[in-house]
């Protein structure tokens, strides 16, 4: 532990004097020695991250670096309520047996086969992440899987692993599937709308690609699974496993939740419509239906507040946040900016290759939000260089989204699922059995994504 | 008043090395919500109580599910249940185990009771060593007996 504390402190005071030496103010070096202790530190010491940020950002205040009115500013409070918003309504949905009924429809599938199951799970991982977050989706997802392996006498490995492949794919596909989506909209003024035309149809190519990769990485334990399908016969006693009865309190919370989809998804149009701000309807809609929750389950409302809402977490966003932007008020970012232009040569498309495998490569390694919150303030900074940012905000998004396959810490995903795995099975992935697969989908996925970025003019 | 005026010094225990299925089969015989588990030295290392067999033998994920209808008990929790005669009790009990010392009052045991949700607590001496254990009906009776006084 204290070998990694020197390493934080040796690397960041190093970070602060070279960013000195190279011509950075006083301000502007303090931003970046202190961003990178919070950004090593969530590297080094996970359970200390919210310490972290909240010694940075009072050095940062104490030596003037940033006054108060913009720390507020910069922590992003906008994306913050909508979480909160977000995580109430998923918190009444998990209550209403929502996820139970999705995993239900899985373990009805009729006539099943191997690839069947894994086309399945990794449709439905994917597009539950689309709809919740990934964090949740993939807890009902291992459930699903380790119901199903259990029953056929199966290793679960495979297919825990490709659901979490899966999920990670599909949480770059909206505004809803990953923190970094929200994010990346806010700073972009990207819409809702944007996504669905321009990140989930691209998201949709790369599950495709990987579910075809899947198929034939995992062909032995197919054939596996096939015969004991063949064995063990239908499954009805898998159908009579989960029962989710569809009564009064699960359809108005899918009401709820259908209706609050609804609006998000077409809140750019209803913007226009009621001459609102961008992104109003977009950053109300969870909270209005949140309130909505409240008032409905009033008796549970604390509840779904303190329980649900991941507040350490937040916290943690939101010092992160202010501390990346502590980085843009000083100038830092621009300098970085700068310098980055002219490595690329200020070619976009060079720009594009960067930001996306820099921000797939880091996210393998680091949060996605923390590497995504350091990169916002330098993409910003490419506006004044008159360079199209559209390109570069996706290329964030899907780095950031598309990276975290790549090792088992990756992504939180990643995290919570082999997690379970361990508790539930006592199986414990090990770090190469995962960066096998998850570097060959990592590598597939983003080379897609590139190519898209490069050769469509659609994504300018 | 002191806790070690009215506390229980027969202390019932279970040892961290007898297997879960014998220790559940104690506390279930007593029909007793848990015990203590305390090591060759008197030493208290752990509780076990139903509640840790519960979470043990069901889904690990139950709690972060919320409502999950098992119309019939999954295969993993079968075989959880046959294997509790093979797991120490050291590896299902709670490890972060509340406990007062002699000195402690009645009311801050109540106090502790009360926010952490215990209905009983082991007492240890300056050492660590369990010398009684406490019950919420202990702190109660005694109480009530220093208002008639």
């Amino acid at each position: 532990m204290l070998k990694k504390f020197i390493i934080l402190v040796v690397i960041s005071l190093s970070l602060g004097f070279l960013s000195s030496s190279i011509g950075l103010s006083f301000n502007q070096s303090m931003a970046i020695a202190i961003f990178s202790v919070s950004v090593l530190g969530t590297l080094f010491f996970w359970d200390f991250r919210l310490g972290f940020v909240f010694l940075g950002t009072s050095i940062l205040l104490m030596t003037r670096t940033i006054n108060i009115e913009n720390v507020i500013k910069f922590a992003s409070l906008d994306v913050i309520l909508f979480l909160v918003g977000m995580m109430i309504l998923v918190g009444l949905m998990k209550e209403a047996g929502f996820f139970a009924w999705i995993v239900q429809l899985i373990l009805r599938i009729r006539n099943m086969t191997a690839v069947k199951f894994v086309v399945i799970i990794s449709v439905i991982s994917a597009l539950l992440s689309t709809m919740t977050s990934e964090v949740v989706s993939i807890i009902f997802m291992v459930a699903a899987v380790l119901e199903i392996c259990d029953y056929f006498e199966v290793d679960p490995v495979p297919y825990i692993t490709i659901s979490i492949l899966a999920t990670n794919i599909g949480s770059a596909a909206t505004v809803l599937g990953n923190p970094i989506g929200i994010l990346i909209a806010t700073k972009a003024g990207l819409t809702f709308e944007d996504f669905i035309i321009k990140a989930f149809p691209l998201a949709m190519v790369c599950l495709l690609a990987a579910i075809i990769l899947l198929i034939i990485w995992y062909r032995k334990t197919n054939m596996q699974l096939d015969k004991h399908i063949k064995e063990l016969g239908a499954n009805e006693m898998l159908i009579r496993l989960i029962s989710v009865p569809p009564d009064k309190e699960l359809k108005i919370s899918l009401a709820i939740f259908g209706a609050t989809l609804f609006f998000i998804a077409l809140h750019h149009r209803l913007e226009l419509l009621w001459d609102l701000e961008p992104n109003t309807l977009l950053l109300m809609m969870p909270l209005f239906a949140s309130g909505c929750v409240m008032i409905w389950k009033w008796k549970r409302a604390r509840e779904y507040v303190e329980k649900d809402v991941e507040w350490w977490t937040l916290l943690f966003f939101m010092f992160l946040f202010a501390q990346a932007g502590t980085l843009k008020y000083t100038g830092a970012t621009d300098v970085l900016a700068q310098k980055l232009a002219t490595l690329a040569g200020n070619s976009l498309p060079v720009l594009i290759g960067i930001v996306l495998w820099v921000s797939a490569i880091g996210s393998s390694i680091l949060d996605n939000v923390v590497l995504v919150a350091a990169f916002i303030p330098v993409i910003q900074s490419f506006q004044s260089m008159n360079l199209d940012l559209q390109p570069l905000w996706w290329a964030l998004l899907f780095g950031g989204c598309l990276g975290g396959n790549i090792t088992l810490v990756g992504s939180t995903a990643n995290i919570v699922a082999l997690g379970i795995l361990e508790k539930e099975r006592n199986i414990r992935m090990t770090f190469f059995r995962w960066f096998r697969v998850g570097l060959a989908v990592g590598v597939l996925t983003t080379t897609i994504a590139w190519i898209a970025l490069l050769v469509f003019p659609f994504y300018r | 008043m002191k806790v070690v005026e009215i506390m229980s010094k027969e202390v019932k225990s279970l040892s961290p090395d007898m297997t879960a299925r014998e220790a559940f089969d104690i506390i279930s015989g007593m029909e007793i919500s848990g015990l203590p588990v305390i090591d060759k030295d008197g030493k208290l290392v752990g509780m076990f109580t139903e509640k840790d067999v519960l979470s043990h033998i069901l889904p690990s994920y139950i709690e972060k599910v919320g409502r999950f209808v098992y119309e019939q008990n999954p295969k993993s929790t079968k075989k959880k249940i046959t294997e509790l005669g093979n797991i120490k009790v050291s590896q299902i009990m709670r490890k972060e185990v509340l406990k007062v010392n002699e000195d402690t009052t009645l009311c801050e045991v109540g106090r502790i009771m009360l926010t952490e949700k215990a209905r009983r607590i082991p007492v240890v001496n300056k050492d660590g060593v369990v010398v009684g254990i406490v019950a919420r009906c202990d702190i109660l009776k005694a109480m009530a007996k220093e208002s008639e006084i």
